[in-house]
């Protein structure tokens, strides 16, 4: 034993380094890099949103505007009517995701043969690459050739409806392939929350002679509640982001029937490249995201603190 | 209230078999302890008599209805299991309130029963907490209530106080005790721990292996264990069991040891036993010391319980046995010394089918 | 989540009320259910497998055809570029012996290949880009991780509350700062600067998925490891890193899938050299109209990875996923 320890000190002193040393070395490059990607970034489109300024003309420095970007993002009712566009197109897919996922999940939840391999078969569409999603769903929506409408009852082609040229259907046409490749990230984290519900609480609800029904309300929703709302804020915060599905469905069109907002903010900042603008849009952006978030954190919290 | 009845019930999973085709009859009001080392089926036993698992043979009559294939909720029992199961995100309050609101009770009736059920408990003051925040006996406490609170035909309690803290343990007992005597309601209670089912049924089931191994009054299977299984598992420690040979009247023990029963004994074992073998089981307590007495054997090691002392002697060469003697003998170790058994605490044993060879007309 | 206390396995394997009839009629409803949904939701990936396979015509026919004479045209158009072949020159083309394969296939749509496009190119991007950030933030996470879950790091729950709310931040917010920065370091359209951003962007994620793993490790093991004589980057690197294998593995999988599947910030700091397969795969046109068989098969070729990955660690991923939502 004594031998050890002074082999160990030796070894030590050699060629090791410090606890301290260590903890430098192992977090730095994280903080480092965070702090230059992010951090920066965001005070540096703070400094812009208070200007007048586009990326191609670097010759014109930033002009300090003060509040105008604002003022005028904020009265503009175009504005107002992405934002409102956009706050459907959330409510209504997470909502839908919500309740096909968590609906999944239930159905998951009790193992029988092969449910490993459909859960995973299911999974599939979160895998692939939205923007890809977007522009082979816009093959599958054409009116001439789609097989959507062939599958929906429209069997002779251009009889059916035309999902991606008509403004108000191009939005629910967007929402039917965001809740089909996300519903499953719903389904994911649900599940992992129902099989972590202990299954002497079921029994222990059947000797209570509770119903089904009076199981699935007291002990079922509750204790799934935390996980379902951590995907809903996921998928509400994603929603918000919405962009590579809408440029690969319909590029915001038609018209700007299906311009979220994050397509708008893409439009402004890298094909009319008002930088200034689009800085503060972002920034509008990025307090309605807290917001939304911090609502759900504190629900979350309420939940949690329940369960405890 | 109720009575329970289990005819030629078993369970198998696949080949293997969990209980054997088993017979019990349980009367109303009665307290039956299912006791038993773990993975003897005594938990696979409770649960099919709760509706939580399927009899594969066999009916279960509750109160004079065949209730083998209902539902647990059909059933009219209150269960406790070994770890609460309560439900984490309710308060007290909400857990024992449960099965009333399942059932549609009215609000009022619900408030008042559950008041009722926690003065009983006096666990008033913890309604409010949630199970988490609370100690394993307090949560025990609300367990038992949500148990109690239905006012069920029969109580069924799944180890429950293996969870808890030895200090607690005690307490809880006394408290199941009192509540059972209270209430008198017919009750199946499943523990591994001898001294708990010693202290707290009317009757013991002991089970080993899927196979009842006997049933009886808690001064039956201690003092007249039918095998040498419940001689072993019952007490602390078990029965002594000393190998030796029958022949004329005297059982020929190690060490060089005969020991000679009372005079009316020689002919049920002569009649009872298959062979010459024999195991002559006694318990610690059966010995007494004497220094004219008919066995010896020579002290190993002495421990002082206060009350009693416990002697380890060894009979021959490596046959270890435990005697309790007063507090006040002394001892030294490697002494020889001289004892006689009290006759009525003595059970011979057949080593063949290890079973205990009954004598009849015993005093 | 609410577990209390204790909770012990109940093996149990039938229960009285989930033997009956009914019960079985539900099961086999739900089985139906999910069945059902799982056949729907896939007929999209179906149709695009499909169509990578098929000719132009066949694509767009309608009714959808299920059977058919599979072609790799799509795979050609997809890695060729490809000029009409004028009427007149058709036949003398097609008599020609000197074809290769691919060229000889193309003949027979009417068109003559006239080189390589640039999709391999932005294909190998991709690899590169998204293999060097997926290891890089693997990398970075898993020694974050470490000294989070093993040191009292000073201000460490601040830090950690930083290093989350930085995946919370929309990335429309930091690209156009990004943009200006990655054109004054010269990082635009680099591949460098792509491989940094992903690892950041993935950085907070893996951290903190990975703290959870590691958390989980007893520090029995190291310590033992410690008095054994081992300095602590070797008890880190032999006793903590194979032991967190399942966290690291479920980590890779999803840096990778981000990584790989990417679109907006390859799109806005990315033209020619760096430009990665996703935002490729739309501008891939044909000699007139789209080209759907070539879509669908770079598609097909862009999932294919991304399948293999995940199905060879979903047990790994499954884990991942409830760890990291339970931990937040």
């Amino acid at each position: 034993m004594q031998l050890t320890r002074t082999q160990t000190a030796r070894v030590h002193s050699r060629r090791s380094l410090t606890d301290v040393q260590i903890q430098v070395l192992f977090i730095a490059p994280t903080i480092i890099l965070l702090v230059l990607w992010n951090i920066f970034p965001l005070f540096y489109s703070l400094y812009l949103s208070f200007t007048e300024f586009s990326v191609i003309k670097p010759d014109v420095p930033p002009a300090w505007i003060g509040l105008q970007n604002y003022n005028k993002l904020l009265s503009d009712p175009r504005i107002w009517q992405y934002f409102t566009l956009t706050g459907r197109y959330v409510v209504t897919t997470v909502a839908l995701q919500a309740i096909v996922g968590f609906g999944l999940a239930l159905f998951l939840r009790e193992r029988f043969k092969g449910s490993g391999l459909i859960t995973t078969l299911i999974l599939i569409p979160i895998m692939m690459s939205p923007v890809v999603i977007g522009l082979f769903w816009k093959l599958i929506y054409n009116p001439a050739f789609g097989i959507f409408n062939y599958l929906i009852g429209y069997s002779v082609p251009n009889s059916g409806p035309d999902w991606l040229g008509e403004g108000s259907r191009a939005l629910w046409a967007i929402i039917i392939v965001d809740v089909w490749m996300w519903s499953p990230f719903v389904m994911l984290l649900c599940l992992s929350g129902l099989k972590a519900i202990p299954d002497y609480l079921y029994e222990a609800a059947a000797i209570d002679r509770a119903s089904p029904w009076f199981q699935f309300w007291r002990i079922t929703l509750p204790q799934v509640a935390p996980l379902l709302l951590i995907a809903i804020l996921f998928r509400t915060i994603e929603a918000f982001k919405t962009f590579d599905l809408v440029m690969g469905l319909t590029g915001g069109g038609p018209g700007d029937a299906t311009e979220l907002i994050a397509v708008h903010l893409y439009r402004a900042a890298f094909t009319r490249f008002t930088t200034g603008e689009s800085s503060a849009l972002a920034y509008i952006i990025l307090v309605i995201v807290i917001a939304v978030s911090n609502l759900y954190v504190r629900s979350l919290n309420r939940i949690r603190g329940e369960n405890h | 209230m109720a009575d329970i009845e289990l005819r030629q019930v078993e369970k198998r999973f696949g080949e293997q078999y969990a209980v054997r085709p088993l017979d019990l009859c349980i009367k109303n009001g009665e307290f039956v302890a299912l006791l038993g080392p773990s993975g003897c089926g005594k938990t696979t036993t409770l649960r099919m008599i709760a509706g939580l698992e399927t009899v594969s043979g066999g009916r279960i009559i509750l109160n004079g209805q065949d209730v083998t294939w209902l539902k647990p909720s059909q059933r009219d029992v209150a269960m406790v299991f070994q770890f609460f199961a309560l439900y984490p995100h309710l308060t007290a309050w909400e857990n024992i309130a449960f099965p009333l609101q399942a059932e549609g009770e009215r609000r009022e009736n619900i408030q008042r029963r559950v008041k009722e059920v926690a003065e009983l408990l006096q666990i008033e003051p913890l309604l409010k907490s949630r199970p988490g925040a609370l100690s394993s006996g307090d949560q025990q406490r609300i367990a038992l209530a949500r148990a109690l609170v239905r006012r069920p035909s029969c109580f069924l309690m799944d180890e429950p106080l293996g969870a808890l803290d030895a200090d607690f343990r005690e307490t809880m007992r006394s408290e199941i005790k009192r509540l059972h005597i209270l209430q008198n309601a017919t009750t199946v209670y499943v523990t591994h721990d001898q001294i708990e089912a010693m202290a707290m049924a009317d009757r013991i089931v002991v089970m080993s292996q899927g196979v009842v191994q006997q049933v009886g009054t808690p001064a039956e299977v201690y003092h007249t264990p039918s095998n040498l299984f419940v001689a072993q598992f019952i007490g602390s420690p078990g029965m002594n069991l000393v190998k030796g040979h029958w022949a004329d009247g005297v059982a020929t023990l190690p060490g060089g040891n005969r020991y000679t029963p009372p005079p009316d004994w020689p002919e049920a074992l002569n009649r009872g036993l298959s062979s010459s073998g024999v195991i002559v089981g006694f318990r610690p307590e059966a010995v007494h010391i004497h220094p004219n007495g008919q066995l010896a054997a020579t002290v190993y090691s002495v421990d002082l319980h206060g009350a009693y002392t416990m002697l380890v002697l060894e009979m021959g060469d490596d046959h270890s046995i435990h005697a309790r003697v007063s507090r006040d003998a002394h001892f030294t170790v490697g002494e020889t010394m001289r004892f006689d058994l009290n006759p009525s605490m003595v059970r011979f044993f057949d080593p063949k089918n290890e079973r205990a060879v009954p004598i009849t007309n015993r005093n | 989540m609410a577990v209390s206390t204790t909770s012990a396995p109940i093996t149990y394997a039938t229960r009285v009320d989930k033997v009956g009839a009914r019960y079985q009629f539900t099961r086999a409803l739900r089985i139906a259910v999910v069945v059902l949904y799982a056949t729907i939701s896939l007929i999209p990936v179906f149709w695009m497998v499909t169509a990578a396979f098929k000719s132009r015509p066949d694509v767009v026919a309608i009714p959808p055809k299920v059977f058919f004479t599979p072609t790799i045209e799509g795979f050609i158009s997809l890695l060729t570029k490809r000029v009409l072949l004028p009427p007149g020159m058709m036949e003398e083309y097609k008599q020609r012996t000197d074809l290769n394969f691919a060229e000889r296939i193309m003949a027979e749509r009417g068109q003559r290949i006239t080189g390589p496009s640039q999709y391999g190119q932005r294909l190998l991007n991709s690899v590169i880009v998204a293999s060097a950030s997926t290891v890089l933030s693997v990398l970075l996470g898993v020694l974050a991780a470490y000294a989070f879950s093993r040191f009292n790091v000073p201000g460490k729950g601040d830090l950690l509350f930083f290093i989350l709310s930085t995946r919370m931040l929309p990335p429309v917010v930091v690209t156009i700062p990004i943009f200006l920065m990655y054109q004054q370091l010269r990082l635009y359209d680099t591949h460098l600067g792509l491989i940094l951003l992903y690892t950041v962007f993935n950085l907070s994620f893996a951290v903190w998925l990975l703290k959870g793993f590691i958390d989980e490790i007893p520090r029995e093991y190291e310590e033992a490891a410690l008095v054994d004589g081992y300095s602590r980057l070797q008890a880190f690197r032999k006793v903590v890193l194979p032991q967190a294998i399942t966290g690291i593995a479920a980590t890779f999988v999803f840096c990778l899938i981000f990584a790989w599947n990417e679109y907006a910030f390859a799109l806005m700091l990315t033209s020619e050299r760096a430009r990665t397969a996703p935002p490729s795969i739309p501008t891939v046109l044909g000699t007139g109209g789209i080209e759907w068989s070539a879509i669908a098969a770079g598609t097909l070729g862009f999932l294919v990875p991304v399948i293999i990955v995940t199905f060879a660690l979903r047990d790994y991923l499954l884990r991942g996923v409830t760890f990291g939502a339970l931990r937040k």
